[in-house]
C-alpha cells in the first residue's frame, strides 16, 4: 500500500480528490453567478473537465464507499455542476432569428392540414353565422358579446354602421387601443391553444364560435347594403388576425389529436412530440396577433380609405403566406 | 426514466438525485413571482408618471404592454437567461430541468411558461373574481382549479401540464456540504493506528454490514457537534454505553472497556468495520445490513 499508509482505501480516494472537489464547487458558484458565457476559457475549460471527473469519482465511490456523508456530499456539486455545463447557451437575440428565419415557417409546413381544418372550421362558423342571421336577424344579439359589438347591432341604422366604419377611435389614445386589442386577443389564442390538448373540442369550438360572430358580424352589415365597406374595415387587420386564431387553433388541434391518437406512444410522449410544432405555432400566432393589433389600433384609423385598407390588408397577408411558404427552406 | 422519481441521469450516465419540489414550494415561487414582476411593472408606471417622461395618452398603452410582459414573457426570457430559474424560484432554491437528464431547450421553457396562462393565471384569476350571486361560473372555475391541482398531486414528480407537454420538472437546488471524514479525523487517543490498539480481528467485524455501518456513522456525525446542554450531555454518555455493549455482545469482544474510552472504542470500530467491509465489497461481497449470512444461503 502506497500513499498515506494511516487511512483506509476510500478515505485515501477522498483525500486525493477533495482539492478537486472544492475547485469544482467554487467554479458552479462563479457559474452561476456569472454563466458560463462570461467566464474565462481556463474556468469554463476547468468546470466541464472537474465536472466529468466529479461524475466519474461519484460512480467509482458509490462503488467502493461506506462513508454516507461522502456520498451525499459528492452527489451535490457534480448535480449542480451539471446544471451549469448543460445549460443553454444560447443567446436569446440568436435563438430569435432562428426562430423567425427557420423554425417557425417549417412548423407552420409541417402543420399545414390542422391550419386548413381551423380555417375550414373558422369558415364554417362564419357561414352559419351569416345565414342564421338572414334567417333571423334576434341571432346576433345571441352570438355577439356585448363588448365587441361596440353599440352595433340589428337595430343599428346604416348611417351609424357607415359612422362606426369610417370614425374616428372613441377616446383613449390609439395605442392604449392597440395594446387593449392585442392582449384580448392574444389571451383568446392563447386559450384557444391551451384548451386544445383537452381532446381538441374547445378549440374547434371557439373557433367556430368566432367565425360565428364573424358571420353574423359581416351579415348585418351585407343587410345594410355595407358589404364592400365592412370588408376593407375588416381586411386591414382581420387578415392578419383571423389567420392568426386559425393558427392557434391549429396548435391546439395538433396537441388534442395528440391526446386522442397517441399511435404507439404513451399519451404523455405523444403531447410531448406534438407540443414541439404546436409550441411554435402558438408563438406565430402571438407574433401575427401582435401586428393585427398594431394595424387595428393605427392602420385602421389613419386609412380611410376602401381600396387602401383592402389593398394593405392582403398585402399583408400575402407577405405571411410568402414568409411561410419561402422562409428556411433548405436551412433545416 | 428511472423508477425513483428524484433520480436524473445526466448524458455522463451517472445517476443523481434532484428532490423534487412540492406543491407547498411551487406555489410559494409562483406567489413571489407574481408579486415581484406586478410591483416592478407597477413601480415603472409609476416612475413615468411622476418623471412624465411620456405623454399621458402613452400611458394606457405602456402600461397594457407591461402587465402582458409580466404574464408568459417574463418567466420565457428569465427561465432562458438564468438556466430554469425566475425570480420567485431563485428565492426559494428551485429550478426547472429536462427530465430526460439533457439540457433544457429554449422549446421546453417556451412550452411549459405557455401552459401557465391556461394552467396558473386563468384558475387564479377565476378564483379572485368569484361571484356568489352565479353559479354556473363558480363552479366551472372550481372544476378547472381542481384539475389544475389535481394534475400537479396526480404525479410523482409534481408537474403540472405544462411540465408534461415539455418534458420538465423542478427540482430542490442541492446544497453541497462536506463534513470531514469519520475515518480519519480519530481524536489523539486513538489515531488511525489506534484502531489496532482495541485489536479488531476478521473475527469481530464480519457481523455487522453496511446499514449498522451507516447507522454508527450518524451517531458519531452527532458527537462531533459540541453538546449544548448538561442534560445533553449525559445523555449522550447513556447512549454511547449502550451502544459500546450492544456491538461487544454481539461481536463476541471480551476485553472490557471504560466509559472514557467508549467514544474512541466506537470511532475505532467504525473505521476498523467500514475498511473490512469495503474490501469485501471490493472483492464482490456487497454486505447491505446484518443479515447478510441469512440472506446468502
Amino acid at each position: 500500500m502506497q500513499g498515506t499508509p494511516d487511512l483506509i482505501r476510500s478515505s485515501r480516494f477522498r483525500a486525493e480528490r477533495e482539492a478537486d472537489w472544492r475547485r469544482l464547487e467554487a467554479l458552479v458558484a462563479l457559474a452561476e453567478r456569472r454563466g458560463v458565457h462570461r467566464m474565462d476559457f481556463a474556468e469554463a475549460r476547468d468546470l466541464a473537465e472537474l465536472y466529468r471527473q466529479a461524475a466519474t469519482s461519484l460512480a467509482v465511490a458509490r462503488e467502493i464507499s461506506l462513508d454516507r456523508a461522502l456520498l451525499d456530499y459528492l452527489e451535490a456539486p457534480t448535480a449542480r455542476a451539471y446544471l451549469s455545463v448543460y445549460a443553454p447557451q444560447e443567446r436569446i437575440g440568436g435563438l430569435f432569428r432562428r426562430f423567425l428565419a427557420v423554425s417557425a415557417p417549417a412548423a407552420m409546413r409541417r402543420a399545414w392540414a390542422f391550419v386548413l381544418v381551423g380555417v375550414a372550421t373558422m369558415a364554417l362558423g362564419a357561414l352559419a353565422g351569416g345565414t342564421l342571421y338572414f334567417d333571423d336577424p334576434s341571432w346576433y344579439s345571441v352570438f355577439m358579446p356585448t363588448e365587441l359589438a361596440d353599440g352595433r347591432g340589428p337595430g343599428s341604422s346604416a348611417a351609424e354602421l357607415r359612422a362606426a366604419i369610417y370614425g374616428p377611435p372613441d377616446g383613449g389614445g390609439l395605442a392604449a387601443f392597440a395594446t387593449y386589442l392585442f392582449s384580448h386577443n392574444t389571451r383568446i389564442a392563447i386559450f384557444i391553444f391551451g384548451l386544445g390538448v383537452f381532446a381538441c373540442a374547445p378549440a374547434l369550438l371557439l373557433t367556430f364560435y368566432n367565425g360565428l360572430i364573424l358571420g353574423a358580424f359581416v351579415a348585418l352589415h351585407i343587410d345594410r347594403g355595407l358589404g364592400w365597406d365592412v370588408f376593407g374595415w375588416l381586411s386591414i387587420h382581420g387578415v392578419t388576425e383571423l389567420s392568426a386564431i386559425c393558427i392557434a387553433c391549429a396548435g391546439g388541434l395538433q396537441l388534442g389529436t395528440a391526446v386522442l391518437f397517441p399511435g404507439d406512444r404513451s399519451r404523455a410522449e405523444a403531447i410531448r412530440l406534438a407540443g414541439r410544432d404546436a409550441a411554435k405555432l402558438a408563438l406565430v400566432a402571438a407574433l401575427m396577433l401582435l401586428a393585427a393589433a398594431l394595424l387595428e389600433g393605427f392602420g385602421r384609423q389613419l386609412v380611410q380609405d376602401l381600396r387602401f385598407r383592402v389593398l394593405i390588408g392582403w398585402t399583408i397577408g400575402g407577405l405571411w403566406l410568402a414568409w411561410v411558404r419561402l422562409a428556411g427552406r433548405g436551412a433545416a | 426514466m428511472s423508477a425513483d422519481p428524484d433520480i436524473l441521469t445526466p448524458p455522463e450516465g451517472v445517476p443523481l438525485r434532484f428532490p423534487v419540489a412540492g406543491f407547498g414550494v411551487h406555489v410559494g415561487a409562483q406567489i413571489a413571482d407574481i408579486a415581484i414582476s406586478g410591483l416592478a411593472a407597477a413601480a415603472a408606471i409609476l416612475l413615468l408618471v411622476v418623471t412624465g417622461a411620456v405623454a399621458p395618452i402613452w400611458l394606457a398603452g405602456i402600461g397594457a404592454a407591461l402587465f402582458l410582459i409580466v404574464r408568459v414573457p417574463y418567466y420565457v426570457l428569465s427561465e432562458l437567461a438564468w438556466n430554469g430559474q425566475t425570480l420567485g424560484k431563485k428565492m426559494m432554491k428551485i429550478k426547472v430541468v429536462a427530465h430526460d437528464g439533457g439540457p433544457l431547450t429554449p422549446h421546453a421553457l417556451v412550452l411549459r411558461n405557455l401552459m401557465k396562462e391556461a394552467e396558473v393565471f386563468l384558475p387564479a384569476t377565476l378564483v379572485l373574481s368569484l361571484d356568489a350571486e352565479r353559479l354556473a361560473p363558480s363552479l366551472i372555475a372550481l372544476a378547472w382549479t381542481t384539475g389544475a391541482v389535481a394534475i400537479v398531486l396526480s404525479n410523482r414528480r409534481r408537474r403540472r401540464l405544462g411540465d408534461l407537454m415539455a418534458g420538465t420538472c423542478v427540482v430542490h437546488l442541492p446544497e453541497p456540504v462536506l463534513p470531514s471524514d469519520l475515518s480519519s479525523t480519530a481524536p489523539a487517543t486513538a489515531t488511525a493506528s489506534g484502531a489496532d490498539a482495541f485489536g479488531f480481528m476478521t473475527r469481530h467485524l464480519e457481523h455487522y454490514g453496511a446499514y449498522e455501518l451507516q447507522t454508527l456513522e450518524r451517531v458519531l456525525r452527532v458527537e462531533e457537534q459540541a453538546p449544548a446542554t448538561a442534560a445533553e450531555i449525559d445523555r449522550r454518555r447513556q447512549v454511547r454505553a449502550a451502544i459500546v455493549e450492544r456491538i461487544r455482545a454481539r461481536i463476541d469482544y471480551a476485553e472490557a472497556t471504560p466509559p472514557s474510552a467508549h467514544l474512541s472504542f466506537l470511532r475505532a470500530f467504525y473505521t476498523a468495520q467500514r475498511a473490512h467491509l469495503e474490501q469485501r465489497r471490493i472483492l464482490g461481497e456487497a454486505r447491505a445490513d446484518k443479515f447478510h449470512r441469512e440472506t446468502r444461503r
